[in-house]
């Protein structure tokens, strides 16, 4: 086509039109996608954000009150004597921490300092079992036991009522 | 003449495998968090100091709800302790019982159970509720024959790794 010089048009014409017409209609017909796509990449990013903010929690796993899980485990040993964390309500947001009845701690990253230090004595599988009075938030219950698992102590159960 | 017109046309990305996959992400999201939203009621779990909690693995779960009472988010947004402590209702999976019903609690989570033995029951208490209120459905789930159970509380955040 390159080499078509100057010439009148009506030949060139005439002989062209059916295959080029063709091929030129199909790439006129284009949707235009542009606005469809910026709104799905908004919505996208919508449910991305939303969806890792419900990931945010995360889970800490228990023994139950009574559920004595493994009973195999106080198998031909001396009945041990459980530690126990005592938790005593002040006020909202603070509680009061005994342990075995003498020694207290004012916070949970006391309470496990002082886990760490009863270790000498009470070896990690030694029963703990933690008591909170009934109006006890379930913040300081769950922080509690957390303090617990953290000292490394794997037999951690919960009083009932 | 000819020539102009096709090379205007030419350099057009096809975008429709792209539509094909955002669409299919768009989908997916929309899924998952209508799951995750199903299970759950609205409710601050407790924030813990040096949190050792971790991401439950996969396979099949039941979320045991403790709900407190309603709330707008902003009125618990600086200290959410300060609340009334007293629960309103349980929600086990998507089927919500009164406080006084914990034994039909029981009956439903043995049916888990005995739909799926691996079962984990997932333990979602508002950090605000009093201790007497959260034992009784400790005790409810003990007797549903399940002995361990998973605390849900929020995952540590980088203050805490001091």
């Amino acid at each position: 086509m390159s080499k078509r010089p100057e010439q009148p048009e009506p030949v060139v014409v005439h002989h062209v039109p059916p295959r080029k017409k063709r091929a030129k209609e199909p790439l006129r017909m284009q949707l235009n996608l542009t606005s469809m796509i910026d709104v799905i990449f908004l919505l996208l990013i919508y449910f991305v954000i939303t969806a890792s903010f419900t990931a945010d929690e995360g889970v800490l796993t228990a023994r139950l009150p009574q559920g004595a899980g493994s009973p195999s485990q106080a198998d031909l040993k001396p009945p041990s004597i459980p530690l126990d964390i005592v938790l005593r309500s002040v006020d909202v947001s603070s509680v009061h921490i005994t342990v075995n009845n003498r020694l207290t701690a004012d916070s949970f990253s006391q309470l496990y300092d002082l886990l760490i230090s009863l270790q000498k004595d009470y070896p990690p599988d030694n029963p703990l079992l933690i008591k909170p009075d009934g109006q006890v938030r379930w913040q300081h219950v769950v922080n509690a036991f957390n303090a617990a698992v953290r000292a490394k102590f794997s037999n951690v159960a919960f009083a009932a009522q | 003449m000819a020539k102009h017109a096709r090379q205007g046309a030419t350099p057009q990305m096809n975008i429709t495998p792209l539509i094909d996959v955002v669409f299919q992400l768009i989908i997916f999201f929309m899924l998952v968090n209508n799951i995750i939203a199903e299970q759950s009621v609205q409710m601050i779990v407790p924030r813990l100091d040096h949190s050792l909690t971790h991401e439950l693995t996969e396979g099949e779960r039941v979320v045991v709800n403790v709900a407190p009472g309603n709330y707008a988010p902003s009125d618990r947004a600086i200290d959410p302790l300060t609340f009334d402590g007293r629960a309103h209702f349980v929600r086990v999976g998507q089927r919500t019982f009164g406080m006084d019903q914990l034994d039909l609690v029981t009956d439903e989570l043995r049916q888990w159970k005995a739909r799926n033995a691996k079962v984990e029951v997932l333990l979602r208490a508002d950090a605000a509720l009093y201790y007497e209120q959260v034992s009784p459905l400790m005790t409810a789930i003990t007797a549903a024959d399940i002995h361990t159970v998973n605390l849900v509380a929020y995952m540590p955040e980088n203050e805490n790794t001091q």
